[in-house]
């Protein structure tokens, strides 16, 4: 058994003007019109959101000079990227993240089976914890590795040499395996998180049949759990892959003394560290890493084309673990190993650091509160805290709300233009975070003056929820993917109305996934620097910016109670959310 | 979101009082240069100025960017000038290439809503010449009495240096081991043992870079390359490494810093040729909204009370004088010789010399 054909897509659409169709289409049928407005406004809205700021970028890669500034049109910006070297980086940059993509996908589907499927030991607890990191500002995690794991004085070499006797380090994080590893140590969670949902909401009665079958248990994790989660899989693979091209702070961090080079460290270095920034070059290496990306994109669709994936059907549901018997124990002994290298090193790191003055002078007499202290009493510390979480709350719902919508547009209608949105959707994974901020900074301030967006704390807001659709819009296309068209037909046949259908079907049973999607983004906007550094303005500070000033001002302890108390609310977070979804399945 | 539209309709409202106030600021600034000219008393300036002082007044808000980030000492100079005049400041913090393209962008845009840019000489050269966005310097009463070498061709009033020198940390390097000067840098016992700012992009590595390679020469840089120096870009943090004994050596690093990392197993150390730096001063931005409270701001900034709290973080003054009474160290790294500092204009010369010296 491999994949369900059993109701492809078109069949449903070429059925539907008679009998069913789905919710959504039924609700507008006979209103083609409404249907046609609704499209375009969603079209615009994303067009707004992605297409705008990516269109003055690209005016910036082929114009000499930013917009607002005179000067003529070129090829130069691409001509000057078009060198052996930048293949060379290219080709480097690639092998990186697909060195980071592939071992932490298999580790972080291992960890969601675990978690979702198997009976291990203290899964739940394990859930919330093994995704810390994800949630901790990207330069502590590097400062924590570089004091754990620098050859000199390291705290493991440190270990390492005191046990072995030798004078050699067992690690050095500044190389191509810190660059990796520190990539990992945030790609593992994300893709933990974004995929377990997925695994949780499948009907184990697959599987069951293919172990009734004969199917070993491996077979069946191979053809059956696997193949059903081709979708989630697929968007897991590029979300990451695609990430690990246009991440620059491992590299920065790692890779520079050790002479790696990435594409991103490039355009960085174009813009911050030359004599004047390059916006021509920078620009045209983005669009030029931009078109390779898409390709990828493409190849998931055809990858995904004409087939079906649904696992939650109106049968029963029984969503059920696997008894490993005594082998719980080690999954369990494997969960713990991973939470000790990810988290306990790292995190442990800055939380005893935070009690000192110094990092890394543990001595009594450098034991103080000061840090804290500073941290509480900083007025701009609590301004910055309240406008993120307002654009955090604000941020995150809207992307959600917009990234359902666009999923089930493309996955459960054939509307025309539904793969229009969903590549829009796309498009800002694919820009560095970086340009991307200048886009938005070059779209949003030269909008007529009349338009009240720039210099205000709602240039933020859309620049955020455009940075997050990519996102919202993968975890609800894999939600969608997994619902049968039956129950929409069901829940109408028994007579509900389209909003009931909605709610009740499309919402409540996708409601873990869109939860996730929503921490996710939320912390996403918690993080986010380079388009906040060029939006915010005076009185509208992110906690990122104040991380960034901190930093910036060698704070390091601060920014890290700062980290730490992000991770405090990412973990009240996850357990309410958690808790919730436990409470839902039970009721199933 | 209010702030904005108000900030907006504020701006569009006092254009035409700003073309006045502009017309109004030229013809004084004229009137200055004549009095000054012809020796006239000194209360036909003062006369001047007070006006001013008055317009400024009555703005009574100041909106700065400032390229110097996360430092305390900018908030605490805001709350001397409001302190001084009643004037208000809004203070926006980014780093230099990002704040910059938001001023270019504004500007491009017709928004015109910061009056005065906190920045380095080498960043008002490309305001000035590739952006347009700055105005000319007024004349104010205290731009008159900074030292000379301070008073500068581009249109900043210069306000400080940000002297660097060189840290050793003191578990791994012995009293008499110590470097002392930028010379002893090139040293082959300290081979591997040096952790350096990147000099291939501009930042203090490059500083560092560029004023050595025009006082000492082109062997000596490349004695230094040949150290197997490791590279970073993160200033703060490598300071730390250093101290954690990572390394040996940590430089250029920013001098003004030691009184961050007191407790900690370093020191710094003034090199004797001197230390690079970068004189950090304050422009006028095109068509500010508070101009006069801008003209405010730049003469304060040079004046005794901001100019001390500089010397006592250890920053060098423009203003001759400042340092009496300071503690030794302060003092010692606050009146260091000046050694040398970039020169905008021959960047791109000098990035490709130092990639190609240190490949």
């Amino acid at each position: 058994m491999t994949i369900i054909h059993n109701r492809p897509l078109d069949d449903i659409a070429e059925t539907a003007p008679t009998i069913a169709g789905n919710a959504f289409t039924r609700a507008f049928s006979g209103g083609s019109l409404w249907r046609l407005i609704g499209m375009l406004v969603l079209i615009l809205i994303l067009g707004f959101l992605t297409i705008y700021p990516l269109a003055m970028l690209l005016y910036g890669s082929l114009h000499s000079t930013p917009p607002g500034m005179a000067g003529e049109f070129n090829l130069n910006g691409y001509r000057s990227i078009m060198t052996t070297q930048n293949l060379i980086v290219l080709a480097n940059t690639i092998g990186i993240s697909l060195a980071k993509t592939i071992p932490s996908l298999t580790i972080a589907v291992f960890l969601a089976w675990i978690v979702a499927r198997t009976d291990t030991p203290f899964r739940g607890t394990l859930e919330v914890l093994i995704t810390l990191p994800f949630f901790i500002p990207p330069i502590l995690t590097a400062m924590a590795w570089g004091m754990l794991a620098n050859p000199q004085v390291g705290v493991i070499n440190m270990v390492w040499r005191w046990l072995t006797g030798g004078t050699d380090p067992l690690v050095n994080i500044y190389s191509y395996g810190g660059v990796i590893w520190h990539m990992c140590q945030y790609s593992i969670p994300f893709l933990f998180l974004f995929m377990v949902d997925a695994f949780r909401a499948m009907d184990p009665s697959l599987e069951e049949s293919s172990r009734m079958c004969g199917a070993s248990r491996w077979t069946t994790f191979r053809k059956i759990t696997l193949l059903l989660m081709l979708p989630v899989l697929t968007s897991s693979f590029m979300l990451s892959f695609i990430k690990g091209i246009e991440t620059f702070e491992s590299a920065l961090f790692f890779g520079l003394p050790a002479g790696i080079k990435v594409i991103t460290t490039d355009i960085y270095e174009s813009i911050n560290h030359r004599a004047t920034p390059d916006y021509q070059y920078a620009t045209s290496l983005s669009f030029a890493i931009m078109g390779l990306m898409f390709l990828l994109v493409i190849w998931q669709w055809w990858m995904l084309r004409g087939k079906s994936f649904q696992t939650v059907t109106g049968k029963g549901f029984r969503p059920s673990v696997m008894e490993l018997g005594p082998w719980r124990w080690v999954t369990f002994a494997f969960c713990v190993l991973f939470f000790f290298i990810t988290v306990v090193l790292p995190i442990g790191q800055l939380m005893l650091g935070s009690f000192f003055r110094f990092f890394g002078f543990y001595t009594y007499d450098m034991l103080t509160l000061e840090h804290y202290r500073a941290v509480f009493a900083n007025s701009e510390f609590w301004r910055a805290v309240r406008n993120t979480m307002v654009l955090g709350l604000l941020g995150a719902t809207a992307t959600m709300a917009l990234g359902a919508v666009v999923a089930y547009i493309s996955v459960r209608t054939r509307w025309r233009g539904r793969n229009l949105i969903d590549s829009m959707a796309w498009l800002p994974w694919m820009m560095p975070g970086m340009v991307l901020g200048v886009g938005f900074l070059w779209a949003f301030a030269m909008l007529p003056g009349p338009i009240p967006i720039y210099g205000t704390i709602w240039a933020l807001l859309l620049a955020y929820i455009a940075l997050g659709t990519p996102v919202s819009v993968r975890v609800m296309t894999g939600a969608y993917h997994q619902l049968s068209y039956d129950l929409e037909e069901c829940s109408r046949v028994h007579g509900a109305t389209w909003a009931q259908t909605m709610w009740r079907i499309m919402v409540a049973l996708a409601w873990p996934a869109f939860a996730v999607g929503w921490v996710l983004t939320f912390f996403g906007i918690m993080r986010e620097l380079s388009a906040s550094i060029l939006l915010y303005s005076v009185g509208s500070e992110t906690l990122a910016v104040v991380l960034m000033k901190l930093w910036a001002n060698g704070n390091a302890e601060q920014v890290s109670v700062i980290g730490l108390m992000m991770m405090l609310l990412v973990i009240v977070f996850r357990w309410v959310q958690l808790s919730f979804i436990k409470a839902r399945i039970s009721k199933l | 979101m209010t702030t904005n539209t108000s900030m907006t309709s504020f701006i569009q409202k006092t254009s035409a009082i700003q073309k006045w106030s502009r017309r109004f600021f030229m013809a004084a600034a004229g009137s200055l240069a004549i009095s000054a000219a012809a020796g006239l008393p000194a209360f036909a300036q003062d006369a001047e100025w007070q006006k001013v002082v008055e317009a400024g007044k009555k703005e009574g808000k100041l909106i700065l960017y400032t390229a110097l980030v996360g430092q305390p000492s900018t908030k605490q100079i805001a709350a001397a000038f409001t302190k001084e005049y009643g004037i208000e400041v809004e203070i926006l913090e980014a780093r230099a290439s990002e704040i910059r393209e938001r001023v270019r962008v504004e500007q491009a845009a017709g928004r015109f809503a910061a009056d005065v840019m906190f920045t380095s000489e080498g960043q008002t050269m490309l305001y000035d010449k590739e952006d347009k966005s700055v105005d000319p310097l007024p004349a104010t009463p205290n731009s008159q009495k900074i030292g000379d070498k301070f008073k500068l061709k581009v249109p900043m009033a210069s306000v400080m240096t940000i002297p660097y020198g060189i840290m050793i940390n003191t578990g791994l390097v012995k009293p008499a081991d110590e470097p002392k000067s930028w010379k002893d840098i090139a040293d082959p016992k300290w081979q591997g043992k040096i952790l350096s700012d990147d000099p291939r992009a501009i930042g203090a590595g490059y500083l560092w870079f560029f004023s050595t390679y025009d006082k000492i020469g082109e062997d000596y840089v490349k004695k230094v390359a040949s150290q197997k120096l490791v590279f970073t870009r993160d200033q703060r943090e490598s300071q730390r490494r250093t101290a954690r004994g990572e390394y040996s050596i940590y430089m250029p690093v920013i001098m003004t810093d030691f009184s961050d990392l007191k407790g900690l197993p370093v020191k710094f150390i003034i090199p004797e040729e001197g230390v690079p730096y970068v004189l950090y001063g304050n422009v006028m931005l095109k068509k500010a909204p508070h101009p006069n409270a801008a003209k405010l701001y730049l003469d304060f900034m040079q004046g005794p009370v901001v100019q001390k709290i500089y010397a006592g973080l250890g920053y060098g003054p423009v203003l001759p004088g400042m340092t009496d009474g300071l503690p030794a160290d302060v003092k010692a790294i606050s009146e260091a010789k000046l050694y040398g500092t970039t020169d905008t204009t021959r960047q791109n010369e000098m990035l490709a010399k130092s990639k190609d010296i240190f490949k």
